[in-house]
């Protein structure tokens, strides 16, 4: 097989687990139907980096086109998370869209592990966010923003946890996705501008994604089941996994530096 | 057919039959305390609850939680709530091999929450299936007709088309509607907030906002116009109609589609309904707008919102949601379900993802997966609440072996209970409330005194004057009695320098005299302070000034800020003594006779032509002789031709002054009609001696204060001070009207100081010595302080009493602040009562303070009778006390005036309290942090609300819980139980509220020593005994 069908072969592979449209939709597929918690779990922490290895493993840059399709790939379902109410499609949604935008950090990035990091920095509030959903799914039947909602009021200690780990996932200020961004977007501005600009759209996107699930699940009147809220320790456990990824993200910053 | 005028007759009857269960809202500027649910108080009260519950989605009880505090607390009657549990279950007539009563009990005392819930698709078969562990039987198809009917019947009966809309297609046509009217009453009904008002006000609603309307609402009318071929098109009522025949609405059900649509905003609608019947008030008489205007406005926005958002894709006349319905029912279902708010949370993702597709295999396969699994989900869901219910009562045995007929009864029974669950708590708590206020009671007469109190004084009512009337009777020799705050004389009255008349009586009387407020001292420049005030506010309110103002002063803003945080009670009193001193006045009470009327008249016209004079040809004050201004006056009222000494010092010809005398005639209105008009409205000033008379003798008579007068009777007004408070008024008298109540106290004083009012009242019977003087005073309730008023008019040998009555006034104002503020702030035990004092003080002076006083909350009970009653008693604020001697009220004459006015007042106040305690968020008006004024009239939560109508949080609502407890009144009445009993049968409104069940009354015959109680539409009767332990009275509140 000649190296242009390998690396083909190769791109195609990494546009399944660094989700590039139409192939980003196995991953979606699989994480909406997959119920165990654990299983979904490590689909968000492996997924991304079998798709790093796999890139990694095809020698040659990756064609711009690529990399746009990667930062267009992230718009799309930025965009689709907008509209959605369900949250385990919202998370996988999010989930895409951040992971595509790893084309472009990939190609900017000078090799080693860092990439592999800023993966697992955007993995790790999606790995939250699915034990929320496990966590919701059981006490109302469904994560359906509007259907289940008014959490502030009753499941306070859950909504507050829930809407600092949404922020983490919607790369906020303080978290490493928030880091990891600005740093892409700083080394892409040098080498394709053009999707370093696109990539701020999709991040803009991310926060409306991010607002309105919120203001489905957390705000507004509550729903008439209301479910048991979370323990003292699990809350003090959930703050302190947030508090080490606001630590990462500051190490993070210090790299920016 | 459209524009003709019975049609329009039509529609206004319509729309005002329409408009009939939403309640009047007055401005609150004198806050009126209402029944929410007034338009329903021909019905019983738990089926006008329930109506209500329905319009307005409100909740009409308390939760069950709340109740069980109560009764933890010893505020509900355990044994009476049992009883009427029983009641229920033998009405119920069911033959279960169970202890339905004491199961209900169970789940009443020690669950909160419901053992049945709503079932779209599961059947009492399924439940029992769930019950037993056996398989749900399969089931046929849905059947389309039935699965249509049933979406018509809930969505096609009255329901405004736009929340069909909604509640088919997920629009939110409702919401974007109600804002935009919002927007539109704002602007048109403002009063003087807006920097920029709305044009052509003067139009009336409608056409005024339709000059301003968009070219979307413009272009829906001209269509419906065309469509119509009428002509006559912008008037409000064949808009209307228009609208609801373009809407395909069935006539007969538009007078339901109009309250629906009223119900939405019932605040705005209550305020214009109650607006457009008050002729008096000045905003109305200057911009006229109705309920048919503002139909005609919604009507027309929601048709062009509809027609907008739905793009003709989405059907919205009834016509076409019937079509819709009957093609697609399957389809319609799940839209219904899906966003109605009713979703199977567990299938909401395919629920969205069918009705988005709309691929009819698709939604076939959706449905009948949704059918199953919410049928099978609610029938084990139910099955669950049931077991653990039962388990709960240790029946769960007898549940299991239930037939599915046995179990499909008692699913029944328990819904029917469910609804009736709040009443049966209600009555317990006030069996409670009436058996410990009936220990306290006393039929023990007052005993004879050797010489008069030092002093009477005659308070309002009001719940708040209970306290302060305890403290005062404790410390010192005083009487006291319970009169309505405006001491039954309804006065219209012109504050000093305001134009406008302030009607101080209960709303429902309308008063035919009117009293001035004159001062001696000239006209007054305002005080630099308030000019400075006035031009940083209009600075403020400018366009473009705020900008370059907040640089420039806002400073003194900040300074402000501060004095009034930190330091609130040092910081105002320094602000007050820079404010100009109010002038000393007096009260105009006095008939004016024909000539003196004449000469006021007379002196106006003459006023008016001087001023005519000097503007219009500019001459000195000294050319304008008293000669000149006669023969003016003369001419214009066609008493003489020519005004010579006029014509030669103008210089005019005589056409030049047939001009002039013209002009006084039009446009000055120097005319004999006009001057008829003025002898007229003089003609309303002030009481004859008469009428003055027979308003002292009704108050004193009313309240059995006929003998024994002391050398002080004070008459004590109550209002509130409050700072940063837009629901002041809401504290001050309702009686009168929602104003402080020393106009009132001053005019009664005057009245019954007057030597020939006295010599009247000796020819009636009741003799009032000379030394005794009636003396105004304010009771101020935020602050507890008693202030007296018009000493000057006391006469010398009164004033070295003074001392004693101001100390005694003092004392008690004290005591009462350390006897309420423990209630008010969360940490304040029993102070001293100086300090207790200085707090209340503070207190009213704070503008972060959102509670200055609990008002009227707490509120209970209504007592009809002598002091001696309830001197024995603390009633905590809680009961509203009008002295009563029946001994004086053979033809019960006095106790009617008592049943028609303050009675009915108070049940307003307590139905105000009720539901804004029960449903804070429907018919209160939620928490005052986030209200806003709107118009200078209301509040509005937020920038864009309703009007919020009723009380907010903070005056019902202690951290989230109750702190008034919500019963209806209890009225008490001491009279023989004949007396009493047709009394309230003469008085029709209120036979109406003891029937209906809206006020609870007992009647206590101190002739026989029994008490009755009016219950389930007959008396129950009972000998009273005192002091007698809780108990003695079960019988008759529980039998």
């Amino acid at each position: 097989m000649s190296s242009l069908d390998m690396s083909s072969f190769g791109y195609i592979l990494a546009a399944i687990f660094l989700p590039l449209f139409p192939a980003s939709m196995l991953f979606n597929w699989l994480f909406f139907r997959i119920g165990n918690v654990w299983l979904r779990s490590g689909l968000l922490l492996v997924w991304p980096q079998l798709g790093l290895w796999l890139l990694a493993a095809v020698t040659e840059e990756p064609p711009v086109g690529l990399i746009y399709w990667g930062v267009l790939t992230a718009g799309l379902y930025a965009f689709r998370a907008c509209a959605l109410r369900d949250f385990r499609l919202w998370t996988a949604h999010m989930a895409t869209s951040s992971w595509a935008l790893l084309w472009l950090a990939a190609a900017v990035n000078e090799g080693g592990y860092e990439v592999n990091l800023q993966a697992a920095a955007f993995s790790a509030p999606f790995v939250l966010l699915a034990w929320f959903i496990f966590r919701i799914e059981s006490s109302f039947g469904a994560a359906y923003a509007g259907a289940v909602g008014g959490l502030a009021l009753t499941v306070p200690r859950l909504a507050g946890v829930l809407v600092m780990t949404v922020l983490a996932a919607v790369a906020t200020p303080l978290f490493p996705g928030f880091f990891v961004l600005l740093q892409t977007i700083t080394q892409a501005l040098m080498v394709v501008p053009g999707a370093a600009v696109m990539v701020l759209g999709v991040w803009l996107l991310w926060a409306w994604a991010g607002t309105r699930i919120l203001q489905g699940l957390v705000f507004g009147p509550a729903s008439s089941e209301p479910g048991a809220d979370l323990a003292g320790v699990t809350t003090g456990l959930l703050g302190s996994v947030l508090l080490v990824l606001v630590i990462a993200g500051i190490a993070f910053a210090e790299g920016l530096a | 057919m459209t524009g003709s005028l019975g049609q329009k007759l039509r529609i206004r009857a319509m729309v005002y039959v329409a408009g009939k269960p939403v309640p009047f809202f007055w401005p609150m500027r004198a806050f009126i305390h209402h029944n929410p649910l007034h338009g329903f108080e021909h019905l019983a009260f738990d089926e006008a609850v329930a109506t209500g519950m329905r319009l307005f989605h409100a909740s009409g009880f308390l939760p069950r939680a709340t109740y069980q505090q109560y009764l933890a607390d010893g505020r509900v009657d355990r044994r009476a709530l049992e009883r009427d549990v029983q009641r229920f279950v033998d009405s119920q007539q069911l033959s279960l091999p169970t202890d339905l009563a004491s199961w209900l009990v169970t789940e009443l005392l020690e669950h909160d929450g419901q053992a049945v819930e709503r079932m779209t698709f599961a059947s009492p078969e399924d439940v029992h299936s769930a019950l037993s562990g056996s398989p749900l039987t399969e089931i046929a198809d849905a059947d389309p007709e039935a699965l249509g009917a049933g979406l018509r019947k809930e969505l096609l009966c009255g329901q405004p088309t736009y929340e069909v809309a909604d509640a088919l297609f997920g629009t939110t046509i409702g919401t974007e509607l109600d804002e935009r009217v919002i927007k539109a009453c704002l602007d048109f009904f403002d009063e003087g907030q807006s920097v920029w008002s709305m044009p052509n006000r003067e139009r009336g609603f409608f056409r005024a906002w339709l000059d301003v309307a968009g070219r979307d609402v413009r272009k829906t009318l001209r269509e419906l116009l065309r469509q119509e071929s009428t002509e006559s098109g912008d008037d409000p009522e064949t808009v209307i109609t228009l609208v609801l025949t373009a809407l395909q609405v069935p006539e007969e059900q538009w007078v339901a589609y109009l309250t629906r649509e009223l119900a939405r905003l019932h605040g705005w609608v209550g305020f214009i309904r109650w607006r457009s019947t008050a002729g008096h008030y000045y905003w109305q008489r200057l911009y006229p707008g109705d309920l048919v205007d503002y139909v005609a406005v919604r009507m027309l926005l929601a048709l062009t919102l509809l027609r907008k958002r739905t793009q003709s894709a989405i059907p919205y006349t009834v016509g076409g949601v019937m079509e819709a319905i009957r093609s697609n029912p399957r389809e319609m279902y799940l839209r219904r379900e899906f966003y109605g708010n009713d979703t199977f949370v567990q299938m909401a993702h395919d629920l969205e993802d069918a009705v988005l597709r709309r691929n009819g295999a698709r939604i076939d396969r959706v449905f009948v997966e949704y059918r199953d699994r919410k049928r099978k989900f609610e029938a084990e869901r139910q099955a669950e609440l049931l077991l653990e219910s039962a388990q709960r009562a240790g029946c769960a045995d007898a549940l299991r072996r239930l037939s599915p007929e046995e179990l499909s009864s008692l699913l029944a029974a328990l819904q029917a209970f469910q609804k009736q669950e709040g009443k049966i708590w209600l009555k317990a708590m006030e069996a409670r409330a009436m058996s410990s206020l009936l220990q306290g009671l006393s039929l023990q007469p007052e005993p004879p005194r050797e010489r008069r109190p030092f002093a009477k004084a005659l308070f309002c009512i009001d719940t708040r004057s209970e306290r302060i009337r305890r403290h005062l009777e404790s410390i010192g020799d005083y009487q006291t009695y319970g009169i309505a705050g405006f001491f039954g004389v309804p006065v219209s009255f012109m504050e000093l320098g305001k134009g406008s008349e302030n009607h101080l009586c209960p709303v429902i009387l309308t008063p035919k005299n009117l009293v001035m407020e004159m001062t001696y001292a000239g006209i007054q420049d305002a005080a630099a302070l308030t000019a400075l005030e006035k031009a940083l506010h209009e600075l403020k309110e400018s366009v473009l000034t705020p900008f370059v103002t907040v640089e420039a002063i806002g400073i003194l803003f900040g300074f402000d800020m501060v004095g009034k945080t930190l330091l609130p009670a040092t910081y105002n009193r320094w602000r007050k003594r820079l404010r100009e001193e109010r002038p000393a006045s007096h009260l105009m009470l006095d008939k004016l006779t024909r000539g003196q009327a004449d000469s006021v008249v007379r002196a106006v016209q003459r006023a008016v032509i001087v001023k005519a004079v000097e503007q219009e040809f500019r001459l000195e004050p000294e050319q304008i002789s008293d000669f000149m201004v006669r023969e003016l006056r003369e001419a214009a009222l066609a008493r003489q031709t020519g005004c010579p000494e006029f014509a030669a010092i103008t210089g005019l010809d005589e056409d030049g002054v047939n001009t002039f005398i013209h002009r006084l005639r039009d446009a000055y209105r120097i005319n004999q009609s006009f001057a008829q008009l003025q002898l007229e409205r003089l003609g309303r000033i002030g009481f004859t001696p008469d009428e003055q008379a027979r308003f002292v003798a009704q108050a004193l008579l009313s309240i059995g204060l006929t003998n024994e007068f002391s050398r002080f009777i004070l008459l004590v007004g109550h209002g509130s001070s409050s700072e940063n408070n837009p629901y002041e008024s809401a504290l001050d008298c309702g009686a009168c009207g929602g104003s402080h109540g020393l106009v009132s106290a001053r005019v009664l004083a005057q009245m019954a100081n007057k030597p020939e009012v006295r010599r009247r009242l000796r020819a009636q019977g009741i003799d009032i010595p000379d030394d005794a003087r009636f003396v105004p005073a304010l009771h101020n309730t935020t602050t507890d302080e008693l202030r007296l008023h018009d000493l000057a008019l006391l006469p010398p040998k009164h004033l070295i009493y003074l001392d004693r009555l101001r100390k005694g006034l003092t004392a008690a104002s004290r005591l009462c602040a350390q006897e309420r503020l423990p209630s008010l702030q969360e940490h304040a035990r029993m102070q001293d009562p100086a300090v207790a004092f200085r707090r209340a003080r503070r207190n009213a002076m704070d503008w972060s303070q959102v509670r200055p006083e609990w008002g009227l909350s707490g509120n209970a009970y209504f007592i009809i009778g002598r002091r001696s009653l309830t001197r024995s008693e603390t009633l905590d604020g809680r009961a509203f006390l009008h002295s009563y001697d029946y001994r004086l009220d053979p033809n019960r004459r006095l106790l009617e005036n008592i049943l028609t006015g303050p009675l009915v007042v108070g049940q307003w106040i307590n139905m105000e309290h009720y539901f804004s305690t029960v449903d804070n968020e429907r018919f209160g008006s939620g928490s005052k942090v986030y209200h806003n004024v709107a118009g200078r009239f209301g509040v509005m939560t937020g920038n864009l609300s309703d009007l919020r109508t009723g009380l907010p949080s903070q005056t019902v609502l202690d951290r989230g819980q109750p702190y008034h407890q919500p019963m209806r009144l209890i009225t008490v009445i001491e009279a023989p139980f004949a007396q009493a009993e047709n009394a309230v049968e003469d008085v029709v409104a209120v036979k109406q509220l003891v029937r209906n069940g809206w006020i609870r009354l007992l009647i206590i015959d101190p002739e026989t020593s029994t008490v009755c109680l009016y219950d389930k539409g007959e008396w129950r009767k009972q000998a009273f005994v005192e002091g007698a332990e809780e108990t003695v009275f079960q019988e008759l509140l529980s039998p």
